[in-house]
């Protein structure tokens, strides 16, 4: 194990929150910062959405007033955060999490080490509900199980058409974009099978969508039985809904679910099975020093939302530093 | 640490695949009989299960010629992935039965065969609770049977005793049964243990290939059948072991065995996530019945917590028999419930359903010289299958010496270990402790929930049976097994296996041909 490290601030997570957090501790003047990232690169999620001709902008770029690729937002915000000189830890991983102590184990392909911060920031996402976590859909695990993430990662980075059939469970803006982006590149108009009566995408945003996509709503579902093989599904309700409906894929859509891990394993107050944070005040957790930002606090916000909402905290973290300075 | 890389000389066993051109490396491709050599094998062992497989590896401290043939492409891929992974002690077996016999050997043999073939194994112990005065009064007949069968250890709980050892133990529990014996273990290194020693000690092995017919000789004294292969290969034998399992009926209907009749038992399962793993201690079991053990809470070695199984018969061939169902898992879940408070709260993370092989004429049904000279029909292994695989490998073996005259003699050059690098990175990792020598790629993560780097993914690659697909290396390194199930790491996995192996990315599969992950090949709307 090497030296121990220490920082003012420690953020995990290098998306849209992360980001926004370190950006905005640099312009409060607050140096001596670590951001942990686990993949190979800073971005998050919108990386994920690369600029392709043909395909679909589905982030909302709220400031310019337009739709634009995730890849486009990210860039910009890494572009920003050059400027800092925030200490970065690109393909690391989070082990083991000492909450008093504000302490973390990371291990990367340096191997094991260990730091501590004054405060820490968990910006660690969300990530897509499985098909358990729904609980209404039982019968085969079929092949083409999948996610919005895996649709993108097959479709931006290898130019491969997952599915010619896709049956999509979900309805956020999540869902129709990974319908829009289907039907982008070549396949054809998605199954959208729900337990909800209406789509939880508002009209406006549907109606943005309704260029590439109109998908075939299967609405009110109760329960539903996947059978047949690895090539092609059957999806049924025995209920009045009478969904009867094939495809070639299944596409578990959107519901996001925050990535508390690293509370849950600190014995930080985490709802169950919600997995929501328990958040004590603003956003602050209920450990001392410890913050959250971004998508991880629940619910699903566009990637520009967790850059700024990450900049905010930035403001509340210069206080409590402060403060605990001159404790 | 001593990598998979520097066992692979030593292996004296080919292994193949049935698959088709490009889904897997040209070496492992099977696509003549004369890859197996022109000898006739002294064994062939149909289904490559844990039983079949305990098989292989036990007969492969003999010097004898033995292949291992399955349908599916990995070991271990029916039943064997899909049950409770409990190491039996056998307590609630019937006294007197080849089942009990079978389980008392097991129990004497598992820590040594564990700590040698490098399987994950925990002795926590199990509780029987009784929620009723009915199955509280059968408390102490359980008790007199257990010590029937041996386990003297096993003995009545008060209500106050079990919360002292289960603090979250519900309210209902009124009295139980300690069984001290019971362990969790991991179900799937289990089968891949035994192929992997069997391999390197020189046993063939076929993956891939569904056996479809055989063709008995009824005329000579030293008989030499033949095995024949849904797409027509012929591979010569004298002896036959059907361990199909619920394939097997159809199989023996093919060399014309005796009469027997099986159907699935179908289990489903919960699993819950790690935070439910504190809320218990032991292996929790219910009161039986005469039909099933019934639902049963139970930690497991990963550090999950399972809940189940059902017991539903369906038919023969009934392709249900590995699905689960909203109902089935919700009376697990209550199942469970009455056994353990603040159950249902937790998250569930996947479900499963195995199928268990129940059989009319009993458990653990052996036939001898059955429908041909040197032909053995083996079937109604039902929940205790895991742990009877290393007893029931010598039970066998006895049989085969005595009953269809097969010669032993010990093999001084086999191995009868697995090296210590082959321990799952999960469980032994391979930044931490006496394992110094790790790699940048151990530090460098492919599946954030159960924390397994690309290293250990590619170490898996290596290891001897050469798993190619999502599945296989999922079971041994337990990527895309956590709670996100698959989320961050299935696209990377992927080209993890495209990028070592030049298969193309599109042809990856869950399970081998027909399961690819992708349905077409380019997106043409994409540019």
């Amino acid at each position: 194990m090497s030296h121990k490290e220490h920082f003012k601030v420690a953020i995990i997570g290098g998306g849209p929150a992360g980001i926004g957090v370190a950006v905005g501790l640099a312009k409060h003047g607050i140096n001596s910062v670590v951001l942990i990232e686990r993949r190979k690169q800073l971005g998050g999620t919108p990386l994920d959405y690369r600029k392709k001709a043909g395909s679909v902008p589905t982030f909302i770029e709220w400031t310019r007033a337009r739709m634009v690729f995730g890849e486009e937002l990210a860039q910009r915000m890494i572009q920003r955060l050059t400027s800092t000189n925030t200490n970065i830890k690109l393909c690391t991983h989070v082990t083991k999490v000492y909450p008093l102590e504000k302490k973390l184990s990371l291990l990367s392909p340096k191997g094991l080490q260990e730091i501590t911060a004054d405060a820490i920031v968990l910006a660690a996402g969300a990530r897509e509900q499985t098909s358990s976590e729904k609980g209404w859909l039982a019968g085969t695990r079929t092949a083409r199980t999948g996610f919005t993430r895996h649709i993108t990662s097959w479709l931006d980075r290898h130019n491969l058409l997952p599915t010619r059939k896709p049956l999509i469970v979900g309805s956020d803006l999540i869902a129709y974009s990974a319908a829009a982006k289907l039907r982008a590149a070549g396949s054809h108009e998605p199954v959208m099978i729900n337990q909800r009566q209406r789509p939880i995408a508002n009209l406006f945003e549907r109606l943005f969508f309704r260029r590439w996509t109109s998908p075939n709503w299967k609405g009110g579902v109760a329960a539903i039985n996947l059978s047949g093989d690895s090539t092609m599904i059957n999806a049924n309700s025995e209920d009045k809904s009478n969904c009867d409906c094939s495809g070639d894929a299944i596409i578990f859509s959107g519901n996001l679910v925050p990535n508390t891990e690293l509370a849950l394993m600190a014995g930080m107050a985490v709802e169950s099975p919600s997995r929501r944070l328990k958040i004590s005040h603003g956003q602050s957790l209920n450990t001392p020093g410890w913050f959250a930002a971004g998508n991880v606090l629940g619910g699903f916000h566009g990637a520009q939302w967790c850059y700024f909402n990450g900049k905010r905290l930035a403001k509340k973290l210069k206080q409590y530093l402060t403060k605990n300075a001159t404790v | 640490m001593e990598l998979f890389g520097t066992w692979q000389p030593n292996i004296r066993g080919k292994l193949f695949y049935n698959w088709p051109l490009g889904s897997c490396e040209e070496s492992l491709r099977f696509e003549n009989t004369e890859q197996l050599g022109t000898e006739p094998y002294d064994v062939v062992i149909v289904g490559a299960g844990v039983i079949g497989c305990g098989l292989a590896y036990k007969l492969s401290l003999y010097q004898l010629k033995v292949l291992l043939v399955d349908r599916l492409h990995d070991v271990g891929e029916g039943t064997s992935k899909a049950n409770s992974a409990l190491i039996h002690s056998g307590y609630d077996a019937e006294p007197g039965t080849l089942e009990s016999e079978l389980l008392y050997e097991a129990e004497i043999e598992w820590p040594d065969l564990a700590s040698r073939l490098k399987i994950p194994i925990d002795p926590i112990g199990g509780i029987m609770m009784a929620v009723n005065r009915e199955q509280e009064n059968q408390l102490s007949s359980a008790e007199k049977n257990a010590h029937a069968n041996r386990a003297t250890n096993v003995h009545v709980l008060s209500a106050k005793e079990i919360r002292e050892l289960e603090p979250n133990a519900s309210k209902n529990v009124l009295g139980g049964l300690l069984v001290p014996g019971e362990s969790v273990g991991d179900p799937f290194i289990t089968s891949i243990a035994y192929a992997e020693v069997a391999l390197t000690n020189g046993v063939d092995i076929l993956l891939g290939t569904n056996i479809s017919n055989v063709e008995i000789d009824r005329t000579s004294a030293a008989p030499i059948h033949h095995i024949i292969s849904s797409d027509n290969h012929r591979i010569a034998t004298r002896r036959i072991v059907n361990a199909a399992g619920l394939g097997g009926r159809h199989f023996a209907d093919r060399y014309g065995g005796s009469k027997f009749d099986i159907n699935p038992r179908r289990g489903q399962f919960a699993l819950l996530d790690k935070s439910a793993r504190s809320l218990i201690q032991h292996i929790l079991l219910p009161v039986p019945t005469a039909h099933t053990k019934g639902v049963l809470v139970s930690p497991t070695i990963f550090g999950n917590v399972i809940v189940g199984p059902t017991a539903e018969d369906l038919p023969l061939d009934d392709p249900a028999a590995t699905h689960t169902t909203t109902e089935g898992i919700s009376k697990v879940m209550e199942g469970g419930s009455k056994l353990v408070k603040g159950l249902n709260k937790q998250p569930i993370i996947t479900t499963y359903s195995g199928a268990r092989c129940a059989c009319k004429q009993g458990s653990y049904v052996i036939r001898y010289n059955d429908g041909g000279k040197g032909i053995v029909t083996l079937t109604g292994v039902r929940s205790t299958g895991l742990t009877a695989s290393v007893s029931l490998a010598s039970h066998l073996i006895n049989g085969l010496s005595k009953e269809v005259g097969l010669e032993l003699s010990p093999d001084k050059a086999a191995v009868n270990a697995r090296p210590k690098s082959a321990w799952p990175g999960w469980w032994n990792r391979p930044f931490e402790g006496e394992s110094s020598s790790a790699r940048e790629d151990h530090g460098c993560m492919a599946c954030y929930c159960e924390s397994i780097s690309i290293g250990e993914i590619v170490d898996s690659m290596n290891s001897p049976l050469r798993p190619r697909t999502m599945d296989s290396l999922k079971r041994r390194t337990r990527a895309l097994m956590g709670r996100c199930q698959g989320f961050d790491c299935q696209v990377q996995i992927a080209e993890i296996i495209s990028d070592r192996t030049g298969i193309e990315i599109s042809k990856i599969t869950k399970n081998g041909p027909g399961s690819e992950l992708v349905a077409s090949n380019q997106a043409e709307g994409l540019k």
